[in-house]
């Protein structure tokens, strides 16, 4: 009965995705490859800012994007930061939610099966509190076949355990994709940290041991003050920087990291529009992640494929691969 | 829930710092609830950077038909500022309805409804709709509180209705010189309300909750936290549950109204 229902489903849905071809017109090829899967075009949603995907069904045909990354999943559920958890700073804002998720249980139970009927692969962003949790987490859902891939999220500057703590040294960084590694065959895409001294050795290093893609980069660890209050705007104290304030240093990173490494670079910060997201495909990026615009525009990944492929077609690029990487420096 | 531009259909000062902005929208939003909130967003605007949470004031209707809803504002930072100085014609983005709006039981024949300063923004909304729903206007009682005369709205608007209206000011420049919540009390002990319902400044509602529990009257406070998204997505607007336990909940989703008892203020 619910292969039926996801049938039905996912026609209903597909019908926008052709619905107007302009036959005259040659379509531009947006397939990318990112380490074992191919997307349909290069535009992901980041973790954390784009919930299990049900929340934007009403608003955005779901089908049409790259690939869905969910919020950040733990073993058990995980009540997140006190509040306040945002404050807007200048272009962007800080967030320390503390990666509040609702635990592996409950999100093969309550999240997953609207997860499966959505015709774009999967990846579940994974994070523990030690190496451990990570392995298990990922051999887990091993057994789960509608999850394309997994993020490996050694990069959350909100929680005082595991995130970040591992992906700011090469060697915890390794240890941990290296664990992960031989949890799963699935390809692994790892989410590296800005917040370290070279994220060219991180890089290298989680590219040593198996990582498949990697994805940078994660929020800039900041904070903001109440200056008549003399108290920290979060109640975390810090939190993470995000939004297109980040985008430059984002695009230097990725550029960076696109050069020393084989396998692909998926480029994340601050991207508001296609022409942000073609910035970081031509510094090397083979696909980039929409996080803090979804919720300013909850249409913006849409009206970014879209703004992508009226990119090329103006130029007569007829496939996407032909600018990725092609800085002229 | 709808995305949508939004043409300004007026902007007019309704008093020192408040207006009134009337917006054209999605006719899905008839179905609208009292309570419920759209986020606002600036087209292209870097600053503010974030889209701004406003309750619904009114449904406008056109020969019965939905043609677009207001807000009831005040001037308090950068947005606010900004969206005053917008003109009929001119276009912003908005986001709704969103989050679940105040809960009617049929059985609920005495109404208490309590706001504070710019508070009252959705509980005009609230008492057209209780109209709908048949409740007698005698027996629905407002109290209305303000810092001065100047941050009194809507109290034409109740009278209209036929409600009875209480109305304080902190500095006695109208009614009477003493919070919200001293009516309230004193009313309800001479005759117990079915149901209080409750927006404004975060102490009003404490107190107003302590009544509520004191008198065991059943209390829907509206509730407003810094969030970005509105929609379930960014997870920033947690508030505590009662004793702290569990998970937290989150106003755009699990409110913007909550009943009092679940909710730590």
């Amino acid at each position: 009965m619910f292969r039926d229902g996801l049938g039905t489903d996912k026609s209903r849905l597909g019908i926008k995705l052709y619905g107007f071809i302009d036959m005259n017109k040659k379509k531009s090829h947006m397939r990318v490859n990112i380490g074992g899967i191919t997307l349909k075009n290069p535009v992901l949603t980041a973790s954390g800012t784009f919930g299990y995907a049900s929340e934007f069904e009403k608003l955005i045909d779901l089908n049409r994007l790259g690939g869905i990354i969910v919020k950040g999943l733990s073993l058990e559920a995980s009540r997140g930061n006190p509040p306040p958890r945002i404050v807007e700073t200048p272009c962007g804002m800080l967030n320390a939610i503390g990666l509040e998720n609702v635990g592996l249980e409950a999100f093969v139970k309550e999240k997953l099966p609207f997860l499966k009927m959505i015709d774009a692969p999967v990846f579940v962003n994974i994070y523990g509190k030690s190496i451990a949790d990570y392995a298990d987490l990922a051999s887990r859902l091993e057994d789960i076949e509608e999850i394309a891939g997994i993020e490996v999220n050694i990069s959350c500057p909100n929680v005082t355990c595991g995130g970040m703590a591992f992906g700011a040294y090469s060697e915890s960084a390794a240890q941990v994709v290296r664990a992960v590694r031989k949890s799963t065959t699935r390809p692994m895409m790892v989410k590296l940290s800005p917040n370290v001294t070279d994220i060219t050795e991180i890089a290298r290093s989680v590219e040593g041991e198996g990582a498949d893609s990697i994805s940078l980069i994660n929020t800039i660890t900041g904070m903001a003050i109440d200056i008549e209050t003399r108290r920290p705007k979060l109640a975390n104290i810090t939190g993470g920087l995000s939004g297109p304030a980040i985008r430059p240093v984002a695009l230097r990173m990725v550029w960076q990291v696109a050069q020393v490494v084989n396998v692909p670079v998926i480029g994340v910060g601050g991207i508001m529009t296609a022409e942000d997201a073609l910035e970081f495909l031509i510094a090397g990026a083979v696909a980039v992640q929409v996080g803090t615009a979804n919720f300013i525009n909850p249409h913006a990944t849409i009206d970014i494929i879209e703004g992508i492929e009226a990119f090329l077609e103006e130029r007569n690029i007829v496939d996407l691969s032909d600018i990725i990487g092609t800085l002229n420096v | 829930m709808y995305q949508e531009k939004a043409k300004i259909l007026w902007n007019n000062q309704a008093g020192n710092e408040y207006y009134r902005i009337g917006l054209t929208c999605h006719k899905g939003y008839s179905g609208a609830k009292p309570g419920q909130f759209i986020m606002l967003h600036f087209p292209g605007r870097m600053a503010p950077f974030l889209p701004r949470p406003f309750s619904i004031h009114r449904i406008i209707k056109t020969g019965g038909r939905t043609a677009g809803i207001e807000l009831l504002y005040k001037v308090v930072g950068k947005g606010t500022k900004m969206l005053s100085g917008h003109c009929k014609g001119d276009v912003v983005n908005i986001l709704g309805p969103l989050g679940n709006g105040f809960i009617f039981s049929n059985h609920y024949k005495r109404i208490f409804i309590v706001a504070g300063g710019i508070g009252v923004a959705p509980m005009l909304f609230l008492a057209s709709y209780l109209k709908t729903k048949g409740t007698n206007s005698s027996e629905c009682m407002v109290f209305l509180g303000g810092r001065s005369k100047d941050d009194l709205l809507c109290s034409d608007d109740f009278l209209r209705m036929g409600m009875k209206i209480h109305i304080t000011t902190d500095d006695g420049s109208a009614g009477d010189q003493c919070f919200v919540t001293h009516p309230l009390e004193t009313a309800l002990e001479r005759d117990r309300p079915d149901i209080i319902y409750a927006c404004g400044p975060l102490e009003m509602l404490k107190c107003v909750a302590g009544i509520s529990e004191k008198h065991t009257v059943p209390c829907q406070v509206s509730i407003e936290t810094v969030m970005a998204c509105g929609m379930g997505a960014c997870l920033g607007c947690a508030v505590e549950r009662k004793e702290a336990s569990g998970n937290y909940m989150h106003v755009c989703f699990d409110g913007p109204v909550f009943d009092v008892r679940c909710l730590e203020l």
